[in-house]
């Protein structure tokens, strides 16, 4: 199976995961008690989404804290972003061309 | 329902039909959006173009699926040798004199994976979440290394 973003972030309990990390890191526990389904099923979407890198686990002490690696949503979303500007600037060149058709000749 | 990441709107000064002949005539594309061959506003036309004279990795495909005139123009946008596909619409609404464009550009999300399983719901989905939350935002502030 592929690991990537998307896959990482189809299932709606690990995107509240990473939406909650952003906000804070958690501690395993912390993290697996937000949650009604079991904290093995919890243990598994952790496992996928340091598979997909968007999840890093840092030792302190007895600890162990989940923290957002989110590297790669920035880069999906400044993909989707050149969309947008190359679109905007599409609009801005037709605004003007019709601007220019409208003036006398 | 799918998700739409991707809407602009934009007034135009210039009346519906206007702003329609630009959108379909290509002697008028050309100087503002892709230097088209040949262009007739007509289901199921197809029609390609290079994204930049000076780049010519990405030909683009593109077949019109809808169209009404003065109204609603659909088109499919794919890349030659390139998974994926997305549709782009321009709608308009006349305001007076003037012209309300709406351009939707859907599917994007399809480009950026190469495996044709992955069901389009469980995308869209995902790509709201990555585009229109406050996520978003989050990934734009913080520095994460």
């Amino acid at each position: 199976m592929r690991r990537d973003v998307f896959q990482a972030i189809a299932d709606p309990t690990r995107r509240e995961i990473i939406g909650l990390i952003s906000q804070q890191s958690l501690n395993l526990n912390a993290l697996a008690d937000h949650f009604e389904i079991s904290r093995p099923a919890v243990s598994k979407h952790i496992k996928i989404l340091m598979e997909c890198g968007l999840l890093a686990i840092r030792q302190d002490g007895r600890e162990r804290y989940c923290e957002p690696r989110l590297q790669k949503i920035q880069e999906v979303a400044a993909w989707a972003e050149k969309y947008r500007e190359f679109w905007s600037q599409k609009l801005g060149a037709l605004a003007n061309f019709l601007d220019s058709e409208n003036q006398p000749k | 329902m799918k998700a739409e990441p991707l809407v602009l709107e934009r007034t135009l000064n210039a009346p519906v039909a206007s702003v329609w002949d630009a959108l379909t005539n290509n002697a008028k594309m050309k100087q503002w959006y892709f230097d088209i061959a040949d262009f007739k506003p007509e289901i199921g036309f197809e029609f390609q173009f290079y994204g930049s004279k000076d780049d010519k990795r990405y030909l683009h495909l593109c077949k019109i699926t809808e169209l009404i005139p003065e109204k609603r123009l659909t088109y499919t946008w794919k890349y030659e040798n390139f998974p994926g596909e997305s549709a782009v619409t321009f709608e308009l609404f006349e305001e007076g004199a003037q012209t309300r464009l709406k351009l939707t550009h859907a599917g994007l999300e399809s480009f950026t994976t190469d495996n044709p399983d992955f069901a389009a719901s469980s995308f869209n989905a995902g790509w709201t979440f990555i585009i229109g939350t406050s996520l978003k935002d989050f990934v734009e502030g913080k520095n994460n290394n």
